[in-house]
């Protein structure tokens, strides 16, 4: 038994001395793109404090809108590095959380997955982005309500479609409140605009449609 | 000497068991399993098939993959291009008819996303998302 219990105590020491660990500085980073960006990068840093290299198995992504990179397949003992991730905004809003799974050779810590985030400024929320008419329903007007992020501030807007069918008609309801009231000339047929809604002073525009759908009215 | 064994076993197995057990409870969020869309809102292949034209497809993927294959008679709508691509999709979309997203496969989050935007910010009924995404169309082609 004392044979047994020595073996399995020096099987450990020997594994513990010569080990290959990755140590990350932080495993979760948080960014604040400009409401302008187009893409957002994380740089995840590393060290490999133990006394083998480390090989970079495999490195993928939650989502095609991040690309991860490591700047080499293997880290020698000691030596730093880090994994850049390049998070592609596009059109997307709000807290964005995406993953990047790294695995490699390391027997003890062989997977480990970072945490991207990143917080997208929203300057207008529109509520809703839709508004729509089945044939034959009364041609009344639908509202859009409109309201500037938290960290803007938005006086005007301007408000065009792309469609005469479609009338428009901004207000404003409070600070930095306002409602688009939207009305179709007739629902006798199947037609749609884009509504092109452009808050003064700002590079971005923002959409919204209105469509009188070929679906019959619910009587 | 049999009795022995078992025991040594199985406090081999509790050891082996506990971490996990505490790594379950604190990471009790973040379990991947955990799907964050109801099962309601949820399809998978052989229902959505049921449909038949009575489903619109959407394809939540990246340009490029949606370019390469996709679901014959899909609608791309993805996020890097939601602005210009809504326009194009609610053109096509009915009251009548259910909107069936997917994406690349069970662990993607692109349609869940694609899905929460047409219920939240369009207003859309009837917003479902394929279960195993295009991976699992693929595989019941």
């Amino acid at each position: 038994m004392r044979t047994r219990i020595l073996a399995f105590t020096l099987s450990i020491v020997i594994c513990a001395a010569a080990h290959a660990e990755l140590k990350w500085e932080q495993t979760t980073v948080e960014l604040h793109p400009a409401a302008t960006d187009k893409q957002a990068v994380g740089h995840f840093k590393y060290q490999n404090v133990g006394t083998k290299s480390v090989r970079f198995k495999s490195v993928h992504t939650s989502c095609g809108c991040t690309a991860a990179q490591t700047q080499k397949d293997e880290v020698p003992p000691g030596e730093k590095g880090e994994i850049t991730a390049t998070f592609k905004i596009g059109d997307r809003t709000g807290t964005q959380v995406k993953t990047v799974t790294v695995d490699t050779d390391d027997p003890v810590n062989a997977t480990t997955v970072l945490t991207l985030k990143a917080v997208i400024p929203q300057e207008l929320e529109l509520n809703p982005t839709f508004v729509f008419w089945r044939q034959g329903d009364a041609a009344t007007p639908k509202t859009i309500a409109i309201r500037a992020g938290k960290d803007f501030s938005v006086k005007h807007l301007k408000v065009t479609s792309s469609s005469p069918d479609f009338e428009t008609k901004v207000e404003q309801t409070g600070n930095g409140q306002f409602k688009i009231d939207v009305q179709p000339h007739d629902t006798s047929r199947n037609m749609a605009a884009t509504l092109t809604i452009q808050p003064e002073g700002s590079p971005k525009t923002f959409y919204a449609l209105a469509r009188v759908t070929n679906a019959p009215a619910i009587q | 000497m049999k009795f022995s064994l078992v025991r040594q076993a199985l406090i081999l197995f509790a050891l082996a068991f506990l971490p996990g057990i505490g790594q379950a409870i604190y990471f009790r969020d973040k379990v991947s399993w955990q799907s964050p869309v109801p099962a309601s809102e949820m399809v998978t292949v052989a229902q959505a098939r049921a449909w038949g034209g009575n489903a619109i497809w959407v394809d939540a993927r990246p340009d490029v993959e949606f370019e390469r294959e996709h679901v014959p008679g899909a609608v791309l709508l993805n996020e890097d291009r939601w602005n210009e691509m809504l326009p194009q999709f609610l053109t096509t979309w009915s009251p009548e008819k259910r909107v069936v997203v997917y994406c690349s496969s069970q662990s993607c989050n692109a349609s869940r996303e694609v899905a929460r935007r047409l219920r939240d910010e369009a207003q859309l009924k009837n917003v479902f998302v394929l279960q195993g995404g295009w991976e699992e169309w693929l595989e019941k082609k």
